[in-house]
């Protein structure tokens, strides 16, 4: 395999991590604009485990996942006491108090980065990518996977409907927080180097529109968001702020055209097997 | 289908729904002014009155949507006026709404599941991927209510294409997924035709026979008529009427609730409201 | 269920503007009582600051309180004007004003804002129907916001590149009031700023326009209800956003002289700290909110040094968001409604 193709791919993997992460919450109508903070503090958590404390790579990224998943789990109660404009404010700014502490922390290397020992192979990569991936759609299978949807739809009717919102809620942003953690201890291993400057807010809106342009409402649509996002630029190889460009118009249009992602409920509806057998048996007789 | 038959040959009459000297302010506007009523075990009762009454809001207290100022809930003789929405389900309330709240992008199976909720307890249930299972108990009940209740849909179809009399037949079915001793349903007939009409009445027959206790908010008085042998009847906030429902249209005071004044006797309330 | 989707209802009326000058009137007192003229010329920068963050803020807080819409473009607007004076003015397109050559350079730049804000406008609002209203189709406009934020921010990196640049202003007069030495145009910005606002709230107060925005932020349905034409009055708040970014990035070009494709990135990020500490959805908060921050930013700047100013404002945001989402100066809440 090429380096140009592993690197790429190593890429998509953290992205779709990274995606996934985000997406939880949104599947529960929760937007969280603070994805980058999150991938800092697996990044960094694991930067320090392997690095400062020297303890081995197997034991490090699990660790910087848990982490990331109960600052998740403890920001989650006063966080989501908010909504609408206020979450997302309120995820923005803790995006950005994660990163303005790491920049003047000098444990954590401060602005000048941080050096993370062991590179991990892309197989590595891989694998995280499809468990998670996989870990995903068997949630939205489950029952609070059905609830969580619910809220995303409904959350006063959801209420009524005797599940309890909140604790879904806080389950859904204390997961994401895993993914999202175990996305930036993979980017530090990956990459070797950490810095608090790369995990900046246009990193945590990028991430958010993969999900919301891929489409939040399955687990198809931070696939297909992070595949196009991830690869489409590499295919037409303009580089620097043009690709940019190309990327905010393609968000305008799609929010014009389709503006429930690429990948709806209902596509995935039309294109299940059986949907697509009972039409054609239908068809027949 | 619906719990266990009860009562069946008890001489005692027990009261499942008791609302006492209930109160509710929204700023200066007295929303409900000292409700009270009991709806025995069993009984189908019908909640009347003009438009801005105060029923939705009545229903509102009653499944904890709103917090009442004064006075006190009882279900089954437990008091519920500081339970949360939610923690009053697990009690066995359950409502639906006046206007169709089915979740958009779930399929019509998956909206009846999601009222299994508060029967699907502990992480096992909650973590079992009933998408993913075409013979799950929980689907398997699903669809048994749905054809009790006369859907005769895809399971799977999104409920966004469905005609209005099954989404509003599908939302009363998901109400009684959680097995609720008391169903309140806000204007179930509205917007349905008359065959549908007749269909729903006859079926809420069925599961109140099984021992369900049924309150509904209805302006459709020949559907009232049909189902409900109790009526109380709210104008303003206040309790205006309690007794039997064929009792209703002659009563004084809900005639001038009606109508406005005491003099025209012509009209039914059923022709107004 | 009951209107719990309500929107916003801001505030326009008492005590606002008696808040806002009593909170000039108490830092002045404070900084010359204390710290005699050293702080108090550091208070007048910072007042000075403040009006532009007021401004911005304002324009933020206009588009949530009537919209529901947090809208990303607005420091890009403000980047926008800076940046298209400066290349307008540097070309040489303009040598045939002469010494005005400076001033018809901005007068372009907030045009072009205006326009842009118009185009954000065309391909949100215009095109937005919701089918269900769940919670991730309320983010629609948000998202078409970040995506013109990309657009507008890399097509300005492609023309005019990523450095730093320098607007030339032909006057550098001071003033000097007692011992405290003011520029003048820092003077004009400040009076430019409080003008636009004022401005602002005169057309909310007392033009038919202005009663149909407040109708619209009170209920958007009670607005169609009453016969307000929605998809008229949406335009108007992005020409006042699109003017209101657009003089705040000219006072900014004409202050401080250095125009980038980022400067809006930090303007940007304080003018929503000080809508969020003043109350989102209310004018007067956005406006106590600017001059506060603004004030905040020099003195610590004076006295802890640059390097916390990240951390410390946006960790204030988070904590008033969630233990005070009315703000500090009361006013309205909003966001009971969805995004």
């Amino acid at each position: 395999m090429s380096g140009y193709l592993a690197g790429t791919l190593a890429i998509l993997c953290i992205n779709l991590i990274f995606a996934y992460g985000i997406f939880v919450s949104a599947a529960a109508g929760q937007i969280n604009l603070g994805g980058a903070g999150f991938q800092a503090i697996g990044a960094y958590a694991t930067g320090f485990i392997a690095g400062t404390l020297g303890l081995p790579v197997w034991f490090s990224i699990p660790a910087a996942a848990t982490i990331s998943a109960f600052i998740g789990f403890l920001i989650a109660f006063p966080v989501l006491r908010t909504r609408g404009v206020y979450l997302v404010l309120a995820t923005f700014a803790f995006g950005e108090v994660v990163s303005g502490f790491l920049l003047h922390t000098d444990t954590f290397g401060g602005a000048m980065g941080m050096v993370v020992p062991v590179h991990i192979e892309l197989w590595v990569l891989m694998l995280c990518a499809i468990v998670v991936t996989l870990l995903t759609f068997y949630l939205m299978a489950t029952r609070l996977g059905l609830a969580m949807r619910s809220i995303n739809d409904d959350e006063e009717a959801t209420v009524v409907i005797g599940v309890n919102v909140r604790a879904v809620q806080v389950a859904a942003f204390t997961i994401g927080g895993a993914f999202t953690g175990l996305s930036g201890a993979l980017y530090a291993h990956n990459y070797g180097f950490v810095e608090a400057q790369y995990f900046n807010a246009l990193l945590s809106i990028y991430v958010l529109l993969f999900v919301l342009i891929g489409g939040a409402q399955t687990a198809w649509g931070p696939l297909a968001g992070s595949l196009f996002f991830t690869v489409l630029p590499e295919l037409f190889r303009v580089g620097g702020a043009w690709r940019y460009v190309i990327f905010g118009v393609l968000i305008v249009l799609m929010m014009v055209i389709r503006p429930e992602g690429m990948v709806t409920r209902d596509l995935v509806r039309k294109l299940s097997p059986r949907q697509w057998w009972a039409r054609r048996a239908a068809v027949g007789s | 289908m619906v719990g266990a038959p009860r009562g069946g040959g008890e001489l005692i009459v027990t009261t499942a729904l008791s609302v006492t000297n209930v109160t509710k302010r929204f700023g200066g506007l007295t929303v409900a002014d000292n409700v009270s009523f009991d709806v025995p075990q069993g009984a189908r009762m019908a909640l009347i009155g003009p438009n801005g009454a105060g029923k939705t809001t009545l229903f509102n207290l009653i499944s904890g949507v709103h917090k009442i100022d004064a006075g006190s809930i009882t279900l089954d003789g437990k008091e519920i006026k500081d339970l949360a929405p939610r923690t009053r389900v697990h009690a066995g309330l359950s409502r639906s709404f006046q206007n169709i709240r089915l979740m958009p992008h779930l399929s019509v199976i998956e909206n009846i599941m999601l009222g299994q909720h508060t029967q699907a307890s502990g992480l096992g249930a909650l973590l079992q991927p009933i998408a993913w299972q075409r013979k799950s108990i929980w689907r398997e009940r699903a669809i048994e209510s749905m054809h009790s209740a006369g859907i005769k849909v895809d399971p799977d179809a999104s409920v966004g294409g469905l005609p209005y009399g099954v989404r509003k037949k599908i939302e009363v079915v998901r109400a009684l997924m959680s097995r609720p001793r008391l169903l309140m349903l806000d204007e179930p007939a509205a917007g349905l035709n008359p065959r549908e009409t007749a269909e729903l009445s006859a079926f809420l027959k069925a599961v109140a026979w099984e021992g369900l206790t049924l309150l509904v908010v209805e302006h459709d008085m020949s559907f009232v008529n049909d189902l409900c042998e109790h009526t109380v009847v709210l104008n303003f906030g206040r309790l205006i009427y309690n007794g039997p429902t064929a009792g209703v249209h002659v009563d004084p005071q809900v005639r001038e609730a009606y109508l406005g004044t005491r003099k025209s006797d012509k009209k039914e309330p059923s022709h107004v409201a | 269920m009951t209107d719990t989707g309500s929107l916003a209802k801001p505030r326009f009326t008492l005590p606002g503007p008696a808040i806002a000058a009593l909170v000039v009137v108490v830092l002045i007192g404070i900084a010359i009582a204390i710290g005699g003229q050293v702080i108090a010329r550091q208070v007048v920068s910072g007042l000075m600051l403040g009006a532009i963050y007021m401004t911005v803020a304002v324009a933020f807080t206009l588009t949530i309180g009537v919209l529901n819409f947090l809208n990303f473009t607005i420091p890009t607007l403000f980047m926008l004007t800076g940046m298209v004076a400066w290349g307008v003015l540097s070309q040489g397109y303009l040598s045939f004003a002469g010494n005005a050559a400076w001033l018809l350079a901005l007068f372009i730049g907030v045009a072009v804002a205006v326009v842009a804000s118009l185009i954000v406008e065309r391909f949100t609002f215009r095109y937005l129907k919701m089918k269900h209203g769940d919670s991730t189709e309320h983010a629609i406009p948000l998202v078409s916001s970040l995506g013109f934020l990309l657009i507008f921010e890399n097509l300005v990196l492609i023309a005019f590149g990523s450095d730093s640049q320098r607007f030339k202003v032909p006057f550098n007069a001071d003033l000097r009031i007692g011992n405290i030495v003011l520029g003048v145009p820092q003077i004009a910005s400040c009076i430019v700023a409080v003008a636009a606002v004022a401005a602002l709230t005169y057309i909310l107060k007392r033009t038919k326009i202005g009663r149909a925005l407040r109708t619209i932020a009170e209920n958007p349905d009670t607005a169609l209800l009453l016969g307000v034409d929605v998809s008229r009055v949406v335009p108007v708040v992005f020409i006042l956003t699109g003017v209101l970014a657009g003089v705040a990035g000219a006072l900014f070009t004409v202050n401080y002289g250095d125009v980038s494709a980022f400067m809006g990135d930090n303007v940007g990020t304080k003018a929503i700290a000080a809508m969020v500490l003043g109350g989102i959805g209310s004018i007067w908060g956005a406006i106590a909110g600017g001059i506060v921050v603004g004030v905040a930013e020099t003195l610590s700047i004076q006295y802890f040094g640059g390097n916390s100013v990240q951390m410390t404002v946006w960790g204030l945001v988070l904590v008033i968001i969630i233990l005070r989402p009315k703000g500090l100066f009361g006013g309205s809440a909003v966001g009971k409604g969805k995004m």
